[in-house]
């Protein structure tokens, strides 16, 4: 069992900036990732084998992630890469899984940053080889300088295909075509004042669409994919006018060849361990789905756990370093680390600059909004469940013998009891289930949240030290329990 | 096929490991997916279910797609695992029985 | 919300395993069937089981009801026309200490004076049967009718072939008052009334709830059990692993994932519907089945869960007619119900359509709290 001040899940950009700003008001930090190095995924880098030669635009944010991975070697930090947190046994206690160093962590107070995944939407052929989520892409530009394809299409919905786009042209890599869900072109001048708030950013997004548009790369804007075609890997993708009420125009199809499909449909955020913790959320479509509910200080509804950063609603790398800062600086405030009229100086700078950001990120929102939802891209042999090869069509068999609701279909088609535990499932059995009863996604009643947080070796749970079990006198009776 | 470019960095040595018995070049820090992925693999696995053909979907560790068999050890994440001189990494079916227990 | 029909010849309370296995032989003699579940059908207990179909881990008072159980499991498939991932490996009862080796022995000699024959294994010749068993085990007992199903599977089949036969299952249909009538029951519901000539508690760990509902005490508890699944695993265990101990039981389903169970607590209640897993078993849980079959530590954990298994005080099954209450009856809380189950099913119906069971089942009549709890 290890004790600290502040407990970090998540070594991205909200984590590494809580165990900073923590250090520096004489906390003491656990750190921990499920990753190897840190950085999470926007500051995912080449391993420190791979020899620097020459700088690029790659490197962009290199002097930055330096800096900030420092403090995983601050003499006030344990960092734990490569390790787990799967349980929440105690209110402020993490179990994690990390081989021979697997054990408890008690803390004072728990930041949880464990950021986002892609928002995995069905559509025909989506389970091929060569169709890659946006950020497996980008992790394996980043991190390995590896792109899986040489002709590339980039399909879905979000600020991140542009960017996409022009990392796989800088890449060398030809692009066919780059088609958003979301009629961007058309929503601009509603959404310029809000972006204007972090002209910055909006700038960078600019030089990605100018990019594309140089490349004379087609743009297709409220357009989705409809097919990914192909036997054993992706050999072309075939995209479809959509509208604002999800239906799609397959007699408008156009087609593109490509050997790489890469698929971003948004974020959706990290929420289990909170779930798990107890935290209350809330559904905001536009955000990636289910969030925590915070308060002005970023903490949960369980005392003590805050949350910052992607994994409390998509916001960016920016808003999460400073979200990251603010959760630490709360964290502090509570266990008395820190003086009020300190705290307030520092909450009120990062406010203003979270603020800002915050603005930015809801013209963002207003302008890639999505259709009501993509149901309509599937046909009834569309996996909807990868682990389990789950299809659309069984779904429709097991409501035909009457079952409904989440929990019955996922019992009955065994959906979303794969490892990878209804992360690349679960939002699509929703928004099927509610476009079945007519309620909202937010309405439809999910299984429940269990350990472990993610699938772990059971061999983990063997280092621990623990008190001796309270064995039954005759396993025939009724069984002792703490309630 | 698969592209791995060179803007701005020397990767080091290469070194080999084995898939389903053909030698395979990987440097050193590269994920077994990215080697297998740089050796213009598409398909990592077949799915117990259909025998659809599976590769690196999420490449952050969350979708478990990208299976594949290490050292005798199945169901290992080829995005997550780092590949060792010398490893023997299988690909084909998950070591399941098909159309099994449902 | 569809509603229910205003009279049937049986109302049951209750959709898990005894509810769905007296409503379908009642339909197929004719009656109509109204089953009302609280929640979603098959949603507790039912649901939420191992699976496990162990004959020889059954206590003396049920071995006849759980071998009749086991066939009827065996021809189930035939019999519904669908999969219930029923398989009869056989199985195993492990014991690890010198006190669990004396118990063994002790219930192995017992089960062979009720006609069921186990055979001891230790040494080298329970090395070659389960290569796989860890060098704690010191001996275990071998029974061929030990057998497996899927929770999952078996619902969904019982719950459509008793909606082909015409059986009414209600979701989301508590029962909140029950009346007396000349003949039968009027049963109120949160979706609906519904009269009937005949009633059937099958509520599991609500039995003593709704029995309350009629005046009648029944001292009915629940466990709240644990079970962990594991990824899907090449094979490594072909046979059904319980302990004498009761603190274990695994088997790998034919789409390689391993289920581990052995009635761990988990935390919560039935009365406040909380019912979690509790961090300290589960790691006990494991510990002991990384213990006995030592290959699970390289497996990954997937899930775990924790399930309310209805007991009543002296854990033997609730199986007859409600005393004072003519047209009332209980089958309910069978320690081990879902293994039991198809033949507690098949015996209640028998008794209501007949007045009679084929086997002896006297010894679970709910008289026998009747003396300490009915308050007429």
């Amino acid at each position: 069992m290890m004790r600290v001040d502040l407990a970090v899940v998540g070594a991205g950009p909200a984590g590494l900036a809580a165990a900073a700003e923590a250090v520096t008001h004489g906390m003491t930090v656990a750190l921990i990732d499920d990753n190897a190095r840190p950085g999470g995924q926007y500051f995912r880098h080449v391993p420190p084998s791979f020899r620097r030669t020459a700088a690029t635009a790659f490197d962009k944010d290199r002097a930055r992630a330096e800096a900030l991975f420092a403090i995983t070697r601050h003499p006030q930090v344990t960092y734990l890469p490569e390790a787990t947190v799967w349980d929440v046994p105690e209110p402020l206690t993490l179990a994690v899984a990390a081989g021979p160093r697997s054990g408890q962590v008690e803390a004072g107070a728990i930041v949880v940053a464990a950021g986002a995944h892609d928002r995995p939407v069905p559509f025909p052929g989506w389970t091929l080889p060569g169709v890659v989520s946006a950020g497996g892409v980008q992790n394996l530009i980043k991190g390995f300088r590896l792109v899986p394809g040489t002709r590339a299409a980039v399909a879905g919905n979000g600020p991140l295909l542009f960017l996409i786009g022009a990392s796989l042209l800088r890449a060398g890599v030809a692009v066919a075509a780059v088609v958003e869900a979301a009629p961007i072109d058309r929503r601009l001048p509603a959404a310029l004042p809000q972006l204007l708030a972090a002209p910055e950013i909006l700038q960078q997004a600019l030089d990605y669409r100018w990019a594309l548009l140089r490349a004379g790369v087609p743009v297709l804007t409220g357009w989705a994919p409809v097919n990914a075609e192909g036997e054993d890997a992706v050999r072309a993708v075939q995209a479809a006018p959509i509208a604002e009420d999800g239906s799609v125009d397959r007699a408008r199809a156009r087609s593109f060849d490509c050997d790489l499909l890469v698929v971003g449909f948004g974020l959706v955020p990290s929420v289990e361990l909170l779930r798990l913790a107890g935290a209350g959320l809330r559904f905001d479509r536009r955000r990636g789905g289910w969030l925590p509910e915070r308060d002005e200080a970023l903490e949960t509804t369980r005392r003590n756990i805050f949350a910052a950063g992607d994994g409390t609603g998509i916001g960016g790398v920016e808003l999460a370093l400073i979200e990251g800062r603010r959760a630490a600086v709360e964290a502090a405030v509570q266990l008395s680390r820190i003086a009020p009229f300190a705290a307030d100086e520092i909450r009120a700078g990062l406010r203003r600059r979270w603020k800002r950001l915050d603005r930015f990120r809801r013209g963002i929102e207003a302008l890639f909004a999505p259709p009501k939802d993509f149901l309509a891209l599937q046909t009834p042999q569309t996996v909807l469940c990868r682990c389990e090869e789950v299809t659309r069509q069984e779904i429709e068999e097991r409501r035909a013998e009457g079952f409904r609701g989440a929990v019955q279909l996922k019992s009955t088609t065994r959906m979303g009891m794969g490892r990878c535990q209804g992360r690349n499932c679960m939002a699509t059995l929703a928004a099927l289930v509610a476009a079945d009863s007519g309620a909202s996604e937010s309405a439809v009643a999910l299984p429940k949240a269990r350990a472990p947080a993610r699938p772990i070796p059971i061999g983990d749970l063997l280092h621990e030290t623990i008190p001796p079990p309270d064995l039954p006198a005759d396993p025939h009776l009724p069984r002792k329990r703490r309630t | 096929m698969t592209h791995r470019f060179d803007a701005g960095i020397d990767r080091g040595t290469a070194f080999t490991i084995t898939v389903d018995d053909a030698a395979v070049r990987a440097f050193p820090g590269e994920s077994v997916a990215a080697a297998l992925l740089g050796d213009g693999r598409r398909a990592f696995r077949r799915t117990a279910r259909t025998g659809a053909p599976r590769s690196l979907y999420c490449g952050m560790g969350v979708c478990w797609d990208c299976l594949v068999t290490i050292d005798g050890r199945s169901g290992l994440r080829a995005c997550m695992t780092e590949a060792q001189p010398g490893m023997r990494v299988l690909t084909g079916r998950t070591g399941l029985e098909p159309e099994a227990g449902r | 919300m569809t509603s229910i029909p205003s009279r049937a010849d049986a109302v049951i309370v209750g959709a898990g395993i005894a509810g769905l296995c007296t409503a379908l032989p009642l339909a197929k003699a004719g009656r109509t069937v109204v089953v009302l579940d609280r929640g979603a059908a098959w949603g507790d207990a039912s649901g939420a089981n191992a699976g496990t179909l162990s004959l020889q881990v059954k206590r003396p008072e049920v071995l006849h009801v759980t071998r009749r159980a086991i066939e009827l499991w065996q021809a189930m498939r035939a019999e519904l026309g669908a999969d219930v991932g029923f398989a009869k490996p056989g199985g195993l009862r492990v014991a690890t200490s010198e006190k669990e080796l004396g118990m063994l022995r002790g219930s192995m000699a017992v089960q062979a004076s009720l006609g069921l024959e186990t055979e001891w294994l230790e040494g080298n010749r329970l090395r070659d049967a389960a290569p796989w068993l860890g060098p704690s085990v010191r001996a275990a007992t071998w029974c061929d009718w030990d057998a497996l199903s899927s929770p999952l599977l078996a619902g969904r089949a019982l719950l459509a072939a008793a909606r082909r036969r015409g059986v009414t299952v209600q979701d989301q249909a508590e029962v909140t008052a029950i009346a007396a009538l000349d003949r039968g029951y009027r049963v109120t519901t949160a979706a609906g009334t519904v009269d009937c000539a005949q009633l059937v508690i099958a509520a599991g760990a609500w039995t003593g709830k709704v029995a309350a509902l009629l005046g009648v005490d029944l001292p009915v508890d629940a466990d709240v059990n644990m079970l962990s699944v594991t990824e899907p695993a090449p094979p490594l265990l072909d046979k059904v692993v319980t302990h004498m101990g009761g603190v274990l039981s695994l088997k790998q389903y034919p789409n390689g994932t391993v289920m581990i169970g052995g009635g761990w607590q988990g935390r919560g209640s039935h009365q406040s519907m909380r019912r979690e897993t509790d961090h300290l078993n589960l790691l006990h849980n494991m510990r002991v089945a990384c213990a006995i079959v030592p290959a699970l530590k390289d497996l990954r954990l997937v899930r775990s869960w924790a399930g309310f298994e209805g007991v009543a005080s002296d854990a033997l099954p609730l199986l007859g007619a409600l005393p004072g209450r003519p047209g009332a009856f209980v089958n309910a809380c069978a320690r081990g119900g879902y293994s039991q189950g198809p033949a507690l099913g098949e015996q209640m119906a028998e008794l209501m359509l007949t007045g009679r069971t084929s086997l002896d089942v006297a010894r679970f009549d709910p008289a026998r709290f009747a003396a300490a709890g009915a308050h007429a």
